[in-house]
């Protein structure tokens, strides 16, 4: 394995592939941070350099965290595809980026081929690639995965609803899921972060959710991201609930600072099965976003691209119905600025659907990063053109229970019209039944959440 | 996390009927561990629910209270509750018999049976209120945000109260019920009160006890009735002869700041409303013809019909269960007052208020002297609204200002005791302790609202101590 | 349509217009008078703040199919709800509202706190190893950390082993600080004296973290340390402010041993409010000599 480059004059050695993979990493202030990124310019790009040369093999020999330490690593090698392993080995990460972007792949031939790669393999291929690179890549890959509809299928782009309030007041939410479905937001799903993460409280909301899915006859998905423990005790209590939620890390000590393992996820897949509401087969929503295993010491001194990776690996084993990325709620110690939010969540996208999962973007920002809307609309049409399952919506884009903003309910369409995308198949249909909808353009009728309380009431 | 209950009775004494319930209140800190404590009522259910007792009188008014005490005895005996398990409640004597000499004798009969913390209240503008919040049109107006008036239509009365998220907006009373003309079991008419007399003449009938009951006749007059009642829930644009008349005296128009969109109906005519009626005379009254009559006018179709939680025992349940509140969860108070009973309430003028937040309290000093000397009370609670986000220096003048008059009014026995709707009674009560170096008790409670004239009632602290269980009362007697 | 009609209609229409906006003028925000043939979504008058919640309260959507429902929802959250579109996008109104919100935010996050709040307090001022906004942000590890200077200044002014000591630092809003601190302190302080605890010397941490209390309290010896932050902050508000407490602090310690209070601000627990609940809490936490997770077990 050779560790060192000469670069435009000077000489590069590095000690290990993982300082490579750190130093190969676009600039992020959490590597910053973790003090493993970069110090210069060029040393970034001589480690970008060295990577390149780097053969499959190696990284796969050389997980982030130790196979013995880590279930997230284990899980990923033991279900590795080894013949499709076998036969790319030998290739250098030059060679695979070439392979992704050339002519001769076709989308099936890029999801055989993730079958056989690590999260390592994945997260250093990114490290090589261009925005533009990212998102020619991602959008030769389609994933889609089927709950109560299918998301994911070509010349879509669907919306998660989030009607968060600060309170959870059942009435709120629903003014605010009204809201959001006049506008033709809510095909993902409709889900809402709770303020109260007990079962009572989830079950209101659920049962609410639940109703208005029922009444209006709407082909979408409901949950409330509570904590798994708390979503599976409510679920034992025969919750309606579509699907189960979980923010995950890339590594078995950030799961355990999040409170859960691989095995709380399996009960919860046993559960679902006998009595989610979901007709499947994908019950799973996992969420993620690079620094959280920073935040909770659990990086191995890795860097962020490469946990997020993994990941991604830890999703695979459960075919997930979603999976965001929450790109710029962590703050700007780990992501500075809309530039770094911007590529982050690219590479999040890319790097999901190499692994087969399939990716939405939480394309979002908080007031103490150097980021506006402007950038996190730029972000959502450069997901869109990177054929990105989903992305996010709130009433103007104000969250208002967490404090952040992302994509407005407004944004989804103005994305879809201006890139010839379309809701959800079914979803459509129903959004024209309603009104909502008249060839792929919103209506007069749309943005009007009366519409739902003229016909229906709630006692 | 912990929940508290507690066990509420809820007496009802009326005109025609007699029941008691029980309920259980539960009582949670609602907010977050990063948050101030928010202790908040989370369920409300009723557990026991009497049969409809005829209230049993001595004359046509007096209460015979001898009677209901036995009532009381056996339901506490068949619920299977003691006195002393009670921990809130309120009695309540309501339509015609609310009334000065019953109220004093029947609170003294359930002295014993009232538990620690039990009230008694009376008068239509409490009781329509009350009704309200049984039938569940107060909830109904919260939860959906919108305005909703509840109309208990009984015996002899209709209370009505609007409710707008929650907030009391109007009240008012009609001499319109079922058994304002009673009919005998041979068909021929036994009773008609004035009201009913004056609804007939409105439809141009003449009726009179010894009259054969014709329900097409009836029906007419109670025709007659639904159209008053319409027409007063207009608000008193159109105001005909009819409805003058049976306005219930100390009534008014109901004046209502928004506008009513729902209608909800309790008491005993209620099923009549909300159902099919098979039998026009089965309790020998007009009672299901009201009903009809009601159905088929025009208010039903001015305004969208929700449905009632309660019907005939809207009042008692709001009595058992919804004149219990919870004090906000920052509070200042001294240990071992409570529970308190029976407290008037003088509450600050807007000026005064104002003043104090300044450090000016003559006008307020003389009020208080005066509010003492005629009540013949040693307690008192001083009631203000407070101020929403009020400055360190404000609040401090405040409070040397409140302590120093209090201090020096009241006798040397009484605490001082605040309640304040603004949430800012600890930091009033902190700062009046400090200034009186804890020489007397203070209770400084906030987040409750009470009038001018109201009396308040204060339970032992709940939830490890973090709030106060509080029923406000209005005493009106007719 | 021909043109001069088109153009008529134009014409009729602003002046339509024209004598809305003048009505509404007239009637000013404190009026309400209900005139049915006005349409409630008419743009509000010139001299209303479109950041202002009276303003936000007002529906936008044009012709809705319930309008009092419409309504009705919109109190039943803060969320911005019934704002209407312009094709697909916002309103220009709920546009620029939104664009304002936010640079309110970010003029919390990087300005400094006034400095008459500082003076008015008599505080003195120490800063971080953070040398400025950016630093800050982005190296929380510095900003729990008192420069080489400020623990000589330290060193020199504050009361040394005092039974609490209080401190205020900017955190994610210098908003937050200027709008409650002058209420909080001396509400806390006052109550603190007056149940016999002694205080220590009050100063301000410029670019301050939460955590810089451990070293402090290391320092001093304090027995109780309280800070004040500002808290990151929302387009909702950026006055919300927090203060974490911790009974014999130490460098490193677990998060879980922090008590916090958050939320301080005029729609949350106010000021002086807080400052008494504080006082109260700060004995408890004395008197069981322990704080966070410990305090609740």
């Amino acid at each position: 394995m050779k560790l060192s480059t000469v670069l435009s004059g000077h000489t590069f050695q590095f000690r290990s592939l993982k300082e490579v993979l750190a130093k190969a990493n676009e600039l992020k202030s959490g590597d910053v941070l973790a003090g493993i990124a970069a110090s210069s310019d060029l040393e970034r790009i001589a480690a970008k350099e060295v990577l390149s040369h780097i053969l499959l093999s190696e990284l796969r020999e050389n997980p982030a965290v130790p196979y013995e330490e880590d279930e997230v690593t284990r899980m990923n090698q033991d279900s590795l595809n080894m013949e499709v392993y076998n036969r790319i080995k030998n290739w250098t990460v030059a060679e695979l980026r070439e392979y992704i972007l050339g002519y001769q792949s076709t989308g099936e031939d890029l999801r055989a081929l993730g079958t056989g790669l690590t999260a390592e393999m994945i997260a250093a291929v990114a490290k090589l690639m261009s925005n533009l690179d990212l998102i020619y890549g991602a959008s030769k890959i389609k994933v889609p995965a089927t709950c109560n509809t299918t998301i994911g299928l070509p010349g879509t782009l669907a919306t998660r609803l989030q009607p968060n309030h600060s309170t959870d007041n059942v009435e709120g939410i629903t003014a605010s899921t009204f809201e959001g479905l006049s506008y033709g937001c809510g095909d993902a799903l409709i889900g809402l972060n709770p303020v109260n993460d007990t079962v009572s409280s989830l079950s209101e909301v659920l049962k609410r959710f639940d109703q208005i899915k029922h009444d209006f006859e709407i082909p979408t998905q409901i949950c409330v991201l509570g904590h798994i423990t708390t979503q599976i005790e409510a679920l034992k209590q025969n919750t309606p609930m579509d699907m189960i939620f979980q923010s995950v890390a890339g590594s078995e000590k950030g799961n355990r600072a999040f409170g859960f393992s691989a095995d709380t996820v399996r009960e919860a897949r046993e559960l679902l099965k006998e009595k989610g509401t979901g007709k499947g087969p994908n019950v799973f929503y996992f969420e993620t976003g690079q620094g959280s295993e920073l935040s909770s010491d659990a990086h191995y001194g890795a860097d962020q691209v490469t946990m997020e990776a993994r990941c991604y690996a830890f999703c695979r084993e459960f075919h997930p119905w979603m999976v965001n990325t929450v790109v710029g709620f962590i703050g700007p110690e780990y992501l500075y600025d809309s530039r770094q939010v911007i590529r982050a969540g690219l590479e999040d996208h890319f790097m999901g659907k190499l692994s087969g999962i399939p990716m939405g973007c939480d394309c979002c920002y908080t007031n103490h990063m150097m980021a506006d809307q402007n950038d996190i609309e730029n972000l959502a049409v450069l997901l869109g053109a990177a054929g990105i399952n989903y992305i996010l919506g709130v009433p103007s884009s104000d969250d208002v229970m967490l404090n952040y903003q992302t994509n407005a309910y407004h944004d989804v369409n103005a994305v879809r019209e201006s890139l010839g995308l379309r809701p959800i198949r079914e979803f459509e249909i129903w959004l024209e039944k309603m009104g909502i909808m008249e060839n792929g353009k919103l209506t007069k009728y749309a943005g009007d959440p009366t519409i739902f309380t003229a016909r229906k009431r709630f006692s | 996390m912990t929940t508290e209950t507690i066990l509420s009775v809820g007496i009802d004494i009326g005109t025609s009927t007699t029941q008691v319930i029980f309920s259980r209140i539960a009582m949670e800190n609602t907010s977050g561990f990063f948050t101030v404590p928010h202790v908040s009522i989370v369920k409300k259910e009723v557990v026991y629910k009497s049969p409809v007792y005829t209230t049993p009188l001595k004359s046509d008014y007096l209460i015979d209270t001898q009677a209901v005490r036995d009532i009381v005895a056996k339901e506490f005996a068949s619920a299977g509750y003691r006195p002393s398990d009670t921990g809130s409640g309120a009695v309540i004597i309501t339509g015609e018999s609310a009334r000065k000499e019953n109220s004093d004798a029947v609170l003294e009969s359930l002295s014993s049976f009232a538990g620690d913390f039990v009230v008694s209240a009376a008068g239509p503008d409490m009781e329509s209120v009350i009704a309200g919040k049984g039938s569940g049109a107060y909830q109904y107006s919260i939860d959906q945000h919108c305005c909703v008036a509840n109309l208990d239509v009984g015996g002899g009365t209709t209370n009505i109260v609007v409710f707008n998220d929650g907030e009391v907006i109007a009240r008012g009373c009609l001499d319109i019920g079922g058994r304002l003309i009673r009919i005998g079991a041979d068909g021929i008419v036994t009773k008609v009160s004035p009201a009913a007399a004056e609804a007939a003449k409105a439809a141009g009938i003449t009726i009179q006890v010894g009259s054969p009951a014709d329900a097409q006749t009836l029906g007419k007059i109670t025709d007659q009735m639904a159209l008053a009642l319409a027409d007063y829930m207009d608000g008193g644009t159109k105001y005909p002869d009819l409805l003058k008349k049976i306005i219930t005296p100390g009534s008014s128009i109901l004046s209502c700041s928004a506008k009513i969109s729902y209608l909800c109906f309790s008491g005993g005519v209620a099923d009549a409303v909300y159902n099919e009626n098979d039998q026009l005379f089965p309790y020998g009254d007009i009672g299901i013809l009201l009903g009809n009559s009601i159905k088929k006018s025009r208010l039903l179709r001015d305004y969208r019909l929700i449905p009632a939680g309660e019907t005939i025992r809207a009042t008692v349940v709001g009595a058992g269960t919804y004149t219990t509140t919870v004090s906000g969860s920052t509070i200042t108070y001294s240990e071992n007052l409570f529970p308190l009973k029976n407290i008037p309430v003088l509450r600050m003028t807007e000026k005064e208020q104002e003043d104090c937040f300044q450090g000016e309290a003559t006008a307020l000093r003389m009020r208080i002297r005066w509010f003492l000397n005629q009540n013949d009370e040693k307690r008192m609670v001083l009631a203000m609204e407070g101020k929403k986000d009020p400055s360190y220096s404000e609040i401090r003048l405040a409070a040397e200002c409140l302590s120093e008059v209090l201090m020096a009014e009241l006798e040397e026995e009484a605490p001082l005791l605040l309640v304040i709707s603004t949430d800012i009674g600890k930091a009033l009560g902190q700062l009046m302790r400090q200034n009186i170096h804890d020489e007397r008790p203070v209770i400084a409670i906030d987040r409750v609202h009470v009038e001018d004239g109201d009396f308040v009632d204060m339970g032992k602290p709940i939830l490890d101590g973090l709030a106060i269980p509080i029923v406000v009362k209005t005493l009106i007697f007719g | 349509m021909k043109v001069d009609e088109k153009l008529i209609t134009l014409i009729t229409e602003a002046v339509i217009q024209e004598l809305k906006n003048q009505k509404m003028k007239n009637t000013g925000v404190s009026s309400s008078v209900y005139e049915p043939n006005e349409p409630v979504h008419e743009n509000p008058p010139a001299d209303l703040d479109i950041t202002s919640r009276e303003c936000k309260a007002i529906p936008l959507v044009e012709d809705p199919a319930d309008p009092e429902s419409l309504e009705r929802m919109m109190r039943s959250t803060t969320a911005r709800i019934g704002v209407g579109k312009a094709g697909p996008r916002l309103k220009t109104q709920t546009l620029l509202a939104l664009r304002a919100d936010h640079a309110g935010a970010r003029d919390a996050v990087m300005l400094d706190v006034d400095p008459k709040v500082i003076e008015d307090l008599k505080l003195f001022t120490v800063q971080t190893c953070c040398r400025d906004k950016n630093e800050f942000l982005t190296r929380p590890d510095l900003g729990r950390k008192i420069s080489e200077e400020g623990l000589k200044v330290l060193r020199e002014r504050c009361v040394m082993r005092p039974d609490v000591q209080l401190i205020v630092a900017d955190g994610l809003s210098s908003t937050a600080i200027n709008a409650n601190i002058r209420n909080v302190l001396p509400m806390l302080t006052d109550g603190l004296k007056a149940k016999g605890f002694t205080v220590g010397t009050p100063f301000f941490i410029r670019f301050g973290r939460v955590a810089a209390e451990d070293q402090i309290a290391e320092m001093l010896g304090a027995k109780v340390v309280c800070i004040f932050v500002g808290e990151r902050p929302g387009l909702g508000t950026a006055e919300s402010m927090s203060a974490y407490i911790a009974y014999d602090a130490k460098v490193g310690m677990p998060e879980a041993r922090r008590t916090v209070v958050s939320n301080i601000h005029r729609d949350g627990i106010t000021a002086v409010e807080a400052g008494a609940y504080l006082t109260d809490l700060i004995e408890k936490i004395y008197q069981a000599k322990a704080s966070g997770v410990e305090l609740q077990n």
